[in-house]
């Protein structure tokens, strides 16, 4: 494994950049996939965010100036890149934000790439309902398991607000989930 | 000599397969764990996303309008021109119409009205931020009461706003 400093010095070299880039993308692939899974639910539209974020990657590597761990830059870039996508598909469609959310679970329901159970499916509504920042504080705990300091760096969010965060959408996911 | 003798014994070239059934176990059980939300991805889904990636990578982007910072102004303008335009043609009487007799809701109607397809971050490049104030984005300065509603209104417990009470 190399290792994180020297991966980036050969993404920032010309002449090393794209075996480099290979390696990024076989080792960060699957990683960002589920992330940007859990924020926009549709395989299809997953694939296009995560390309999207590999090609704003490798043209903004150059400018990496190594404030944070790679993996939380990249991080943020999936997580933004994600959020715009469906804030621009919330304006092209004409509707508000919790339609949109609707929409994207009824569509989840039919999804052949969704074999969740009924519990599975409840959760997705459930954090459908949730605030954009809870929700991301939800998948990135509960799913990915990522510390809060590494959310933290990503989110650029305190500690302490986070775990606020996190707690509230656990309460609001069982509330929503005990009344339906 | 002090050579202990080990009574165990382990079947034949045991440790020879072990890292190969360890990797096969620990990938089986990863694909279950992140099938425990119910997601799933077509066969073989990653295998070609890196070329995906690079045939993205080298198609050129459509030729996209920028709006450089010394065109805002000029942008602005053919705005206010065109409202111009429209007040003139509508307007019976003959006076002379400056930029300042045009009414901000006629701007505003204009930007409503005709999609321009501009991203916020064109908008921001468009917008002097160094004149802007605060009060030009909000109406209403907030008042205590008005925060107090809104946190009573959103927040479930005071609590968990982690709030000092020594501040």
């Amino acid at each position: 494994m190399v290792s994180e400093e020297l991966l980036i010095q050969q993404l920032q070299a010309p002449d090393t950049q794209a075996s480099a880039f290979q390696l990024l993308v076989d080792t960060y692939k699957e990683k960002l996939y589920w992330h940007i899974r859990r924020i926009v639910l549709d395989h299809d539209d997953a694939d296009d965010v995560l390309q999207n974020t590999f090609i704003k990657i490798f043209r903004n590597i150059g400018g990496f100036k190594g404030e944070c761990k790679l993996y939380s830059w990249m991080y943020r870039i999936a997580t933004n890149e994600a959020l715009t996508f469906i804030k621009e598909k919330t304006k092209k469609l004409g509707f508000s934000d919790s339609e949109v959310q609707e929409k994207m679970i009824n569509k989840l329901e039919s999804d052949v790439y969704f074999e969740g159970d009924f519990i599975q499916l409840q959760l997705q509504k459930a954090i459908a309902t949730l605030p954009e920042k809870q929700k991301l504080v939800f998948n990135m705990k509960y799913f990915e398991a990522l510390k809060y300091e590494e959310m933290s760096e990503i989110l650029e969010t305190s500690v302490g607000a986070l775990k606020t965060s996190y707690h509230l959408a656990m309460k609001k996911i069982e509330s929503f989930l005990k009344e339906n | 000599m002090n050579k202990k003798i080990n009574s165990f014994k382990t079947p034949e070239d045991y440790f020879e397969g072990f890292t190969d059934k360890l990797i096969t176990k620990l990938s089986e059980e990863l694909t279950i764990e992140k099938k425990t939300d119910g997601f799933t991805i077509p066969d073989a889904y990653f295998d070609s996303l890196y070329q995906n990636i690079q045939n993205k990578l080298h198609t050129p982007d459509p030729k996209v309008f920028r709006i450089n910072t010394f065109k805002k102004y000029y942008y602005v303008s053919a705005v206010a021109a065109v409202v111009l335009l429209f007040i003139g043609i509508t307007l019976t009487n003959k006076t002379k119409i400056t930029f300042d007799d045009i009414a901000i809701s006629d701007i505003e109607n204009y930007f409503d009205d005709n999609d321009l397809d501009m991203s916020t971050y064109e908008l921001a490049q468009m917008l002097p931020i160094d004149e802007l104030e605060i009060k030009d984005i909000i109406d209403n300065q907030l008042n205590d009461e008005n925060i107090i509603d809104y946190i009573d209104n959103s927040i479930d417990n005071f609590e968990e706003l982690n709030l000092d009470p020594n501040e």
